[in-house]
């Protein structure tokens, strides 16, 4: 520890951030934990997970993780962007829902119902949302969760960053030519190999159509892509039925798995689980996101 | 009638506490959880096997616990056991889950109430001792990391891992990287020690403070850990009445005949009973009902808490003086596992999966977790979380009640009880996105 680093923080200098968790994991949060180089450059204002700080003080870059579940999201929401020069939200669950936006398929939303005896705790809303139906946003951050490299290029130097176009690219596996599975396995099935591609070994990858910047940590990790980061800036803009048939060309090329068996996995709800963020991606009711202004 | 209310800080979710008073008179006390997703609902009519992937994102502080349980959950449907190793590369998992939670509450969330602090990462702005605090909150970040890169060696990544599957784990550990957290495990050791004896000096200076350890009557304690050494890849849970007796001994299986569920209209979380009784879980009923901790600095530890407070210790704050101890555990049980071999032997058994009803457990840091899944169709047709928090509930109720009546007089309200609201929730580290999941 050197002496210089040893002297106090000058607040006046350090531009200042806070972190709104609405209905989330916390996740988010503890991926920011582990990107601790902001200790250095930040000062932390209010990030109820670490800090007691009750209220969201003006700031200059506010972070916002998780969907918007409840009233009280509502509220929290509207009032902290107030105060924010910049806003980020940040996670998948912010951009789209994330893992609770199943929630919204109609047949388990009754059930919800269920929930609405109880009397003093926040309503919850008919459907979960994402961050920009309610505020807008200057910078999306997508990932389950986003790394805390991810972190500090959001924080630091978003135009920056330096990220390849896809997982696929950033993941390091060979891909073989002469080595076409005839079925797939699905995400998760007993030993991978360590060295070749996933789609090789026969597992349902997105990772050819994913945002890259993550790095590939599952695929390297012998996991599928899921397709958390949402589409590359190739399919961003477009409808989910672009990204669907990306991937369609992709496992026709690589695989020889019928035709009929990969439609109905790509079109299974194991694969919605992660990849509806693309079709929230092309817009439905709102405009879509512009690449520039998604990490 | 006069309701207060407080916020609450430095826990895990959203959460506030009531305290009903009327004339100086405590009438009630509410730990209110206050948000849901409804996981139990919204997986139904998925893939059983996607849950080792879905169900990390109930807490991603816990995800790593959420993992390795759905995974045994489905292996238990199933009926697959898995190889040695796969099981020794899951303990793994587990001990980084360990050490990265027991690092965050005990020097995020808890030590900043032993300074007089808001948040640890402005401990070392504080001009009086500044270069000692700072030095605490850089230490303490780098304690925390070794469990984060515990879980990124056995899972592949530490906040929602993906390396557990049915019937194993995906690969084993390559000796060079096993042998380099080795090498980070046995430098951070004595830096943890040396973090939790300051800890342990500033709780006891706390409790000079306040004069008290955080008195609340026994109670029934449960947990899963091994009875002779910890253990928390975990198949059976104990109960322990308030005299110290074991009481029940019981599987997942049979979780519903022994453990008494309700709700209530103020909280999106249940609250667990045992025979009518408040029940405590975490660290302090693992501390309880552990005969030894199995590893040399850490079973130092425990005995010192022995000698100092006796057999089954109640007092509160020992929650926290638990973790501690098992800060230490796990850097010590992950060395041990990692001086193994952990490649070369199968990782993975095959299996066909099957309709069926299973049971998975972990002790997760907070105490004993179990999923439950009906599989039909190969989709999830029904699915319960048992979520230690939620064994909790009461626990921390009946904590805050006694608190309130401290502090709260006829004719005055002691300001402290704002600290103290915080310091007793706090000892308890419950887990609200887990608790209501």
């Amino acid at each position: 520890m050197t002496e210089e680093k040893n002297a106090p923080k000058e607040h006046s200098v350090l531009p200042r951030f806070a972190v709104l968790q609405l209905s989330g994991c916390a996740g988010c949060e503890v991926s920011l934990l582990n990107a601790h180089e902001w200790v250095e450059k930040f000062e932390l204002t209010y990030m109820p997970l670490v800090s007691s700080a009750y209220d969201v003080p003006e700031v200059d870059i506010l972070l916002i993780s998780g969907g918007v579940r409840t009233d009280e999201d509502v509220y929290h929401l509207q009032s902290a962007v107030k105060k924010a020069q910049r806003v980020v939200a940040v996670g998948t669950c912010a951009l789209s829902g994330g893992v609770a936006n199943l929630g919204n398929r109609d047949e388990v939303r009754q059930l919800f119902l269920m929930e609405q005896h109880r009397r003093h705790v926040p309503r919850l809303l008919p459907k979960s949302r994402p961050v920009d139906d309610f505020v807008p946003i200057d910078l999306y951050l997508p990932g389950c969760p986003p790394t805390p490299e991810l972190f500090m290029g959001a924080l630091l130097d978003p135009q920056g960053y330096q990220a390849s176009l896809t997982v696929c690219q950033e993941c390091g596996r060979k891909k073989l030519k002469d080595m076409k599975p005839d079925h797939l396995l699905g995400f998760q099935k007993g030993a991978v190999d360590s060295e070749i591609c996933l789609i090789n070994q026969g597992y349902l990858c997105v990772g050819t159509s994913t945002r890259g910047g993550c790095r590939a940590p599952c695929t390297r990790a012998g996991h599928p892509c899921v397709g958390c980061r949402g589409p590359s800036n190739v399919l961003i803009e477009k409808g989910s039925q672009a990204w669907l048939d990306t991937i369609q060309r992709v496992f026709h090329s690589m695989t020889n798995v019928p035709e009929k068996e990969l439609h109905d996995e790509l079109l299974s709800p194991q694969l919605a689980l992660f990849l509806f963020q693309f079709s929230d991606y092309d817009g439905g009711d709102r405009p879509p996101r512009p690449k520039e202004k998604v990490l | 009638m006069t309701t207060l209310t407080f916020p609450l800080s430095r826990i895990e979710g959203h959460a506030q506490v009531e305290i009903e008073v009327q004339q100086g008179k405590v009438l009630s006390t509410r730990f209110k959880a206050t948000e849901l997703r409804g996981f139990d609902i919204f997986v139904q009519g998925v893939p059983a096997e996607q849950m080792p992937v879905i169900v990390p994102r109930i807490c991603g502080v816990c995800s790593t616990a959420h993992h390795v349980a759905a995974v045994k959950t489905l292996e238990d449907a199933f009926g697959v056991t898995p190889p040695p190793l796969a099981s020794r590369i899951r303990s793994l998992l587990l001990l980084g889950q360990l050490l990265q939670n027991q690092a965050t509450s005990l020097f995020i969330f808890t030590m900043p109430d032993r300074v007089g602090a808001e948040s640890l990462f402005e401990m070392d702005e504080i001009d009086q001792d500044h270069a000692v605090r700072f030095q605490i909150s850089r230490n303490a970040l780098k304690v925390r990391e070794l469990g984060t890169d515990l879980i990124t060696l056995a899972g592949g990544q530490f906040i929602h891992p993906v390396r557990a599957v049915v019937g194993g784990v995906n690969a084993g550990i390559p000796a060079e990287r096993a042998a380099a957290m080795l090498k980070r495990l046995e430098e951070g050791l004595p830096l943890a020690c040396e973090l939790f004896d300051t800890y342990w000096e500033l709780t006891q200076r706390m409790k000079d403070r306040i004069g008290s350890w955080g008195d609340d009557s026994p109670a029934y304690y449960i947990t899963s850990t091994g009875r002779v050494k910890p253990d928390y890849n975990s198949h059976e849970i104990r109960v322990m009445a308030p005299s110290g007796e074991c009481c029940e001994i019981f599987s997942p299986r049979s979780f519903r005949e022994i453990l008494e569920f309700s709700q209530s209209d103020y909280s999106y979380a249940t609250k667990t009973s045992y025979k009518g009784g408040v029940i405590r879980a975490n660290s302090l009923a693992r501390a309880n009902m552990t005969a030894h901790m199995g590893t040399k600095v850490a079973n130092g530890y425990l005995h010192r808490l022995r000698i100092e407070f006796g057999t089954p210790a109640h007092p509160i704050m020992l929650f926290d003086l638990g973790r501690g101890i098992e800060l230490v555990y796990a850097i010590e049980r992950a060395m041990q596992i990692l001086e193994q071999p952990l490649e070369g032997e199968d990782t993975e058994v095959a299996y066909t999966p099957h309709d069926g009803d299973g049971y998975g457990m972990v002790e997760a840091p907070r105490g004993p977790l179990i999923h439950h899944y009906v599989i039909e169709k190969n989709k999830i047709a029904k699915a319960e979380f048992i979520i230690p928090t939620v064994h909790n509930m009461r626990a921390i109720e009946r904590a805050l009640q006694v608190v309130a009546e401290r502090y709260i007089q006829k004719d005055q309200v002691d300001l402290e009880l704002e600290r103290a609201v915080g310091r007793v929730v706090r000892a308890f580290d419950p887990c609200i996105a887990c608790a209501t999941h």
